[in-house]
């Protein structure tokens, strides 16, 4: 197999031998990749080789191989490099963790690469509302992977969510009707904000509701290890 | 054809170095056994010996000998300017250039949530108490320019905020004798806005 120019971004790499990295890409036709990028440390005129293999710069990928890992062949950047700072980087980093711990490869997901490399060109701009582009990636992603809910009816009956109904979230169902109204319930969700949601606001209005809801909905499928990158979140 | 077993277990120990593979442990343990059981005998001892007296430095948690390392207790540095680096050869690195004339901080890494490797691992707020104990006027961040180092430069700005410190990064740009056409773009990116007014 040969695949030229393939646009990708890597998510994460690790050191192979003296001078090369083993690199875990998306890429937009192929999904989650591990390359052999050799010699990628060793350095070059004008800087290391591998200085534009690292996350969030959109690239260019040409790799071949008949195995499991393919080897990188060539590798250039596909636009100009974003410029994460702070809460940022580490919101793109907890996209990539998620992605690490979800994706299996070599299973296509054009749908998230596109949502992937929106939400990283909106988290470059300083003003943007961190939360809401990290819960409307969550979201793409859990309908990705074959894990979405309905945001705007309920699971088991299909009857639709109203402004002033409590429900809770299963699993299996999706959402599902709480009979009393919430007492200090932490995973009861309004249905006013669920229904703001299905149409399309992950931002300030629903914050709460959005955040423990997909929390809950990722946990199922996260396991026991807890996902590392919240911890750079440092609230005093 | 197989070796004995003593033979058998020094090429497997000697594969845990880093680029040794089956071959070449087989050649250094041939020519260990065959040439030089003197040099053997030395590198066993300097091997056991390193193991067991080497620790962290309880300051600036590099490799030393000593409970404080000769670069902490020398009173020619300057000790209310730390330099933070990620690995005992960075600190060799940066020795090298001969133009710090602090002292160090080794983080043992950098920070690398998908590895499990958070702020906690590589004890970053012990790094802050001491640099807040201790009335430190400037903290250089020489941590790598990837993405795990800015990841690692950013957590400690954010941490060291408000505590009156003066927080520097060292200058990302084009290397000394570099050609600007094969420079990359995200390393020419930083060295134009990281630009310098000429005095």
């Amino acid at each position: 197999m040969r695949v030229k120019l393939q646009p990708a971004f890597v998510l994460h790499s690790r050191p192979y031998r003296d001078s090369s990295q083993i690199l875990d890409v998306l890429t937009a036709e192929y999904g989650r990749l591990a390359l052999v990028a050799k010699g990628s440390r060793r350095s070059r005129r004008g800087g290391s080789a591998g200085a534009i293999l690292q996350p969030f710069i959109p690239l260019l990928v040409s790799f071949s191989g008949r195995s499991e890992m393919k080897t990188l062949v060539a590798s250039e950047m596909a636009s100009n490099p974003l410029a994460l700072g702070g809460d940022r980087l580490f919101s793109a980093m907890y996209l990539n963790e998620l992605m690490v711990r979800l994706l299996h490869h070599h299973d296509p997901h054009p749908v998230l690469f596109v949502a992937y490399a929106d939400t990283l060109r909106a988290l470059n701009d300083e003003g943007c509302q961190l939360h809401a582009q990290l819960r409307r990636f969550e979201f793409t992603l859990l309908c990705e992977l074959g894990f979405g809910f309905e945001l705007a009816q309920e699971g088991g009956s299909g009857e639709a969510v109203t402004d002033d109904g409590w429900y809770g979230f299963d699993a299996d169902y999706g959402l599902v009707h709480l009979g009393s109204p919430s007492n200090g319930q932490r995973a009861a969700f309004p249905g006013s904000d669920l229904k703001l949601m299905a149409a399309g606001e992950f931002g300030e209005p629903v914050k709460s509701t959005a955040k423990r809801l997909l929390r809950l909905a990722l946990a199922q499928h996260l396991g026991d290890k807890p996902i590392k990158s919240r911890d750079l979140f440092r609230r005093t | 054809m197989n070796f004995s077993p003593a033979i058998e277990d020094l090429i497997q120990a000697l594969r845990c170095l880093p680029g040794v593979g089956p071959k070449s442990a087989q050649r250094m343990t041939l020519h260990l056994l065959e040439r030089d059981r003197a040099g053997a005998d030395n590198l066993a001892a300097a091997l056991l010996d390193a193991v067991n007296k080497v620790d962290h430095c309880q300051r600036c948690r590099n490799f030393t000998e000593l409970d404080i390392c000769e670069i902490c207790i020398d009173p020619r540095r300057d000790t209310s300017i730390i330099c933070v680096v990620e690995t005992p050869a960075d600190v060799l690195a940066v020795e090298m250039s001969g133009s710090f004339k602090g002292i160090y901080y080794v983080l043992m890494g950098h920070l690398s949530p998908i590895d499990g490797i958070g702020p906690e691992e590589i004890g970053l707020d012990r790094f802050h108490r001491r640099v807040v104990e201790e009335g430190v006027s400037e903290v250089i961040l020489a941590t790598n320019p990837t993405v795990e180092g800015e990841a690692t430069a950013y957590y400690l700005i954010d941490l060291l905020q408000g505590d009156g410190v003066k927080v520097s990064r060292i200058a990302h740009g084009v290397p000394l004798g570099g050609e600007l056409e094969y420079v990359d773009g995200s390393t020419l990116a930083h060295a134009l806005t990281g630009r310098r007014q000429v005095e």
